[in-house]
Formats: structure tokens, C-alpha cells, sequence
């Protein structure tokens, strides 16, 4: 009897946990090929310039970084690509810098058909709490579906998981009973 | 350290383990989500703030399955009274969140939403630890006595005048024990997600004393339905947050493979105790809270100069975080102790229970024994 049963949970457990390994490995897949980055960054949701904001994190006032301006599909370091609102982001890219940043001139400008990044980085507030805003997520629309894949692979992680820990305790012999809530002890 | 390309920022992934650790053993064991450790934890790791909160939402709702699951095995879960829930829930988050962009519009928000969280969890603190120490002293004469005592034991009056009001439908949940007004079941988990939404948390904090005093469910079961309801809100934000482009998935991911070893921990440590100890931990975390929104709100009103207040609010939370969890441990020790007859603090006595849920081997349990003396 006992046997079947520890026979039993060693197959509950071995399956769970290939279930979570190919959660995970789903996950790690799409995020080393690049698929995880372009379903966030899919979208211009205003007119301006695709850039890839974490090649110029060091830019400063007194240093500024300059990018080409080119209509390429992949970015490639210093590159801003135009894009109107609803264009498919290139490759690469991960904000976008509106025009009307570049109007104002302030923290971005055009000088010389090239776009100037004066001021990379601003610190901002979120509830009580500093943090570093960038360019980056700035006027990206993410893919719906790609956020619903989002949801339900960490549900699903969960669960494999969940159910991969319960069966390690059956295996180890560990049994858990239903708590007798209303019972005296 | 990993590149979070998404994030945009470099992270130490063993501190996003620790944190998911620590944050799924109190989570498991006093049914929240634990939003209010995690999302200044990852600010100070140097995530922006927007993905913080969206990373930790979907890390809750990965948590959540994780705790529910072993929740179910325990028997903690009453489904009718969370699926009854449900509804109320998804609905009360949806007008907290219109509720705080309207706040937003007026630009009084943080200020605003500052005094009410300090507000309503310190009234939750007290309430919640005057009962408690109240329903302690019972436990503790009864025990003097040398009667049975239930796993679960509340003081409070206020489920008999809810369980009272005759409106139809009423329901049987049958694992709690409990027959109620379904109205009752669907505002009271309006309410705590009006709340909820409006506050930003996972609502946790504010469901599990609403199910234990208003519904009036026995305590180890309102973690677990909480934990059920976690599953809904923090999908359903995680969904709103990654449409943002909010989520850092490789984050979560790291966070949850802490929270697997830190959910089953803090589950299991619900057999140990009885429902009271529950509740003295939800209280110290909810006074913890408190501090930590409080100096946050002293930050603001400042003007935002004083540094040692922020500085104060991060090292309160992750002080917290840590108390917490030791807290945790020493009850599961405290009660294997006594299980053994071997000495245990007199106050926490009545909060263990001594007969075996969990039925541990010989084997097991003789490892365990070489590694605590």
C-alpha cells in the first residue's frame, strides 16, 4: 500500500515538475529570442522618433549623445527611426521620443538633422518613493496578446509549481490532512 | 547580477529570490499579497516605480496559485464563499481605480491616499489586536482549565448581526460553516475592493479581517479564500499592468521561484496554529504598514526634503519583512516544541495546536530534529 502510494506521488511529482520546467522554459525561450521584447515595445502610441533609450543612459547636459536619424527596421545603437502613432516599432527599439519633446527642446533637440538627447534621465515620484524616469516605455503600446500570454503563463507557472511542491511532500512521505477547523483539540 | 533588458536596469536576481522568499512565507500565512513590502523593495533595487507595482502584481497572482494550492490540501478554502465573492471584488477594484484617477485629476492623490491607508489600517490594527488579545485571554483561561479547545476562537460579535440580515439568496458555505446573505458576501467583497483599487494593494490586508469579523468565517479559512480572491484581482491587475507594458516577466519569474519554497513554508505553518495567531500577525503587519505609510506621508508633506524619512519608510519595510517571517518560524518551532513536550513561552501556549495535522515520518522528522537543536 504504501509503496503505490510513494509510486504514485513520484509520478505526481516527476509530471508537475515537467510541467513547470516547460513553463519556464517557454518563458526563458521567448525572452532570450527577443519574441518577450518586441510583443512590449510593439506599437508607437504617438508620432516621434523609435529610439533605443538604453544606448544613451550616460547622455548629460555638458555631454550630450546624438543619433542618426534613419528609417531602418533594426536599431542599431545611435539610430532614431520616425515612426507615426500605430506604426510597428523596429527591432531594438524601446521608447519612443515624442515630437513634441523635440519642439520643446528641453530635454531633446534637432540640431543638424541629427536628434540631440541632452537630458536622458529625469528622477520622478511615485508614492512617496524616487525613482529614475526615462525614455524608455515612453509612448510604446504594448501587444495585447502578448500581456495576456503574460498573465497566463504566470498563472500557469503557479500551478505547476504549486502542484510540483505538493507532490515533493507526498514523496517525502509528508502527509497533510484537511485542518479539522471546527473540531475541539 | 542580471540585465533586465525590459526593466532597463541591473539586479541582483538572489535578492529578487529573497524577496519572493520572505513576502510568500507571509503571505501564505496570513492570506495577503504583500504588495506593500514588495513594490519599495524593488524601488530601492532600482526598478522604476510603474513596473514595480506591475511586477509585483503579477508576481501576487503567480504567488497566489502557488498558496492556493496548498491551501486547497489543508482544506482552507471554502469555494462558495470565495466564487461568491468574486464579483464583488472585480467590481469594487474597477471604482477604487476610477475612484483614484478622478483623485489624480484633482492632483491632491498621494496625500489623499496616504491619510486614508494610515486611517483605515491603523483602525484595523486596533480592532483587530483587541480582539485578538482579547479572544487570547479566553484561550488562555481555557487552557488553565484544561477544556478542548477549537482551532479557532474570535470574540467579535459583528458576524451574528451580519449572519442575521434575511436577504435573499442566502448561501451554505459549508466549509466555513457559515450561512449568510449572499448581499452580504458580494458588498463586503465590494467594499474591500473599493478599497483596495483605491489604496493600491492587493486588499488582503483589509479582506481577511472582513471575512473573519463581518462574514464571520473562522480565520485559517479566510486566508485561504483570500488567497482565492488574490488569484482574480492580482490576474486581473497583472493583465491591466502588462498591457501597460508594465511587467518585467524575467522578474517575476525569479521572484516566484523564491515564492514557491516561501508559499508552501507559510502554508504549512497554518496547521500549526490556531486562529488567533493568524491574526496577531496580520496585526503587526498591519501596524508595520502603517508606520511605513505614515513616514511615507511625513516624506510628502515635508516637501519631499528630509531624506531620512524615505530612508526610514525602505528600512522599515524590509525590517518588517524579515520580523515577520522569524515570527512565523519561531510559532512552527514553538509548536514542534511542544508537540514534543519540551518548553514553549507561555504565551504562545494556546496559540499552537497540539494535535497532528501534518503527520511527519520518522525520518523527516529526525532530520529536522538534528538541524533546530
Amino acid at each position: 500500500m504504501a509503496v503505490q502510494t510513494r509510486g504514485r506521488a513520484a509520478i505526481k511529482f516527476v509530471f508537475w515538475t515537467l510541467a513547470a520546467g516547460g513553463v519556464i522554459g517557454v518563458i526563458v525561450q521567448s525572452f532570450v529570442s527577443g519574441q518577450m521584447e518586441s510583443w512590449y515595445y510593439h506599437r508607437a502610441a504617438n508620432d516621434g522618433y523609435a529610439v533605443n533609450a538604453d544606448s544613451f543612459r550616460d547622455a548629460t547636459k555638458a555631454r550630450p549623445v546624438s543619433l542618426e536619424i534613419a528609417d531602418v527596421d533594426e536599431i542599431k545603437g545611435l539610430q532614431a527611426v520616425p515612426v507615426k502613432k500605430g506604426d510597428l516599432l523596429p527591432r531594438w527599439a524601446n521608447g519612443v521620443i515624442s515630437s513634441k519633446e523635440v519642439k520643446e527642446g528641453k530635454r531633446v533637440a534637432l540640431v543638424e538633422g541629427r536628434l540631440e538627447v541632452r537630458v536622458p534621465w529625469q528622477i520622478k515620484q511615485s508614492k512617496g518613493f524616487k525613482y529614475k524616469d526615462t525614455f524608455k516605455h515612453k509612448g510604446i503600446e504594448t501587444y495585447p496578446w502578448g500581456a495576456l500570454w503574460n498573465v497566463v503563463m504566470v498563472l500557469l507557472l503557479g500551478l505547476t509549481l504549486g502542484y510540483m511542491a505538493e507532490g515533493f511532500t507526498d514523496l517525502l512521505g509528508l502527509k497533510i490532512k484537511r485542518l479539522q477547523h471546527h473540531v475541539g483539540h | 547580477m542580471f540585465d533586465f533588458p525590459i526593466a532597463g536596469i541591473e539586479a541582483p536576481i538572489f535578492l529578487l529570490v529573497f524577496i519572493g522568499f520572505t513576502v510568500g512565507i507571509v503571505g501564505g500565512f496570513i492570506g495577503v499579497g504583500g504588495g506593500y513590502m514588495v513594490t519599495p523593495a524593488l524601488i530601492v533595487f532600482g526598478f522604476p516605480g510603474y513596473m514595480a507595482s506591475g511586477i509585483d502584481m503579477t508576481h501576487i497572482a503567480g504567488k497566489g496559485v502557488v498558496s492556493t494550492v496548498r491551501h486547497r490540501q489543508l482544506g482552507n478554502i471554502d469555494w462558495t464563499l470565495a466564487l461568491s465573492m468574486v464579483a464583488g471584488t472585480m467590481l469594487g477594484v474597477e471604482l477604487g481605480v476610477r475612484l483614484l484617477v478622478y483623485f489624480k485629476k484633482t492632483g491632491i492623490a498621494t496625500v489623499v491616499l496616504l491619510i486614508a491607508s494610515v486611517v483605515i489600517m491603523f483602525g484595523l490594527f486596533l480592532y483587530t489586536q483587541i480582539e485578538t488579545h482579547r479572544a487570547h485571554k479566553k484561550l488562555k483561561e481555557l487552557t488553565k482549565e484544561g477544556k478542548a479547545i477549537d482551532r479557532e476562537l474570535t470574540t467579535s460579535s459583528l458576524p451574528k448581526f451580519f449572519q442575521r440580515i434575511p436577504l435573499a439568496p442566502i448561501v451554505r458555505c459549508r466549509t466555513a460553516r457559515v450561512v449568510v446573505s449572499m448581499w452580504v458576501i458580494v458588498l463586503v467583497g465590494m467594499v474591500t475592493g473599493v478599497l483596495a483599487g483605491f489604496l493600491g494593494v492587493g486588499g488582503g490586508f483589509i479582506r481577511v479581517p472582513a471575512l473573519v469579523y463581518l462574514v464571520g468565517s473562522s480565520t485559517h479559512i479566510a486566508v485561504g479564500t483570500d488567497l482565492v480572491e488574490i488569484v482574480f484581482s492580482g490576474g486581473y491587475g497583472a493583465l491591466r499592468h502588462s498591457m501597460e507594458g508594465h511587467v518585467d516577466l524575467m522578474a517575476v519569474l525569479f521572484m516566484l521561484s523564491g515564492a514557491l519554497f516561501g508559499a508552501q513554508v507559510g502554508s504549512i505553518a497554518t496547521a500549526y496554529v490556531r486562529g488567533p495567531a493568524i491574526r496577531f500577525v496580520l496585526s503587526y503587519s498591519l501596524i508595520l504598514a502603517t508606520c511605513g505609510a505614515a513616514l511615507r506621508l511625513a516624506y510628502v508633506l515635508t516637501g519631499q526634503n528630509v531624506e531620512i524619512l524615505s530612508l526610514l519608510a525602505v528600512m522599515l519595510t524590509l525590517g518588517e519583512m524579515i520580523f515577520l517571517c522569524l515570527f512565523i518560524l519561531c510559532l512552527v518551532v514553538f509548536a514542534y516544541l511542544a508537540r514534543r513536550g519540551r518548553w514553549v513561552p507561555e504565551w504562545a501556549v494556546p496559540l499552537l495546536t497540539p494535535a497532528d495535522d501534518v503527520e511527519v515520518p520518522a525520518t523527516v522528522a529526525a532530520a529536522t530534529a538534528g538541524g533546530s537543536t
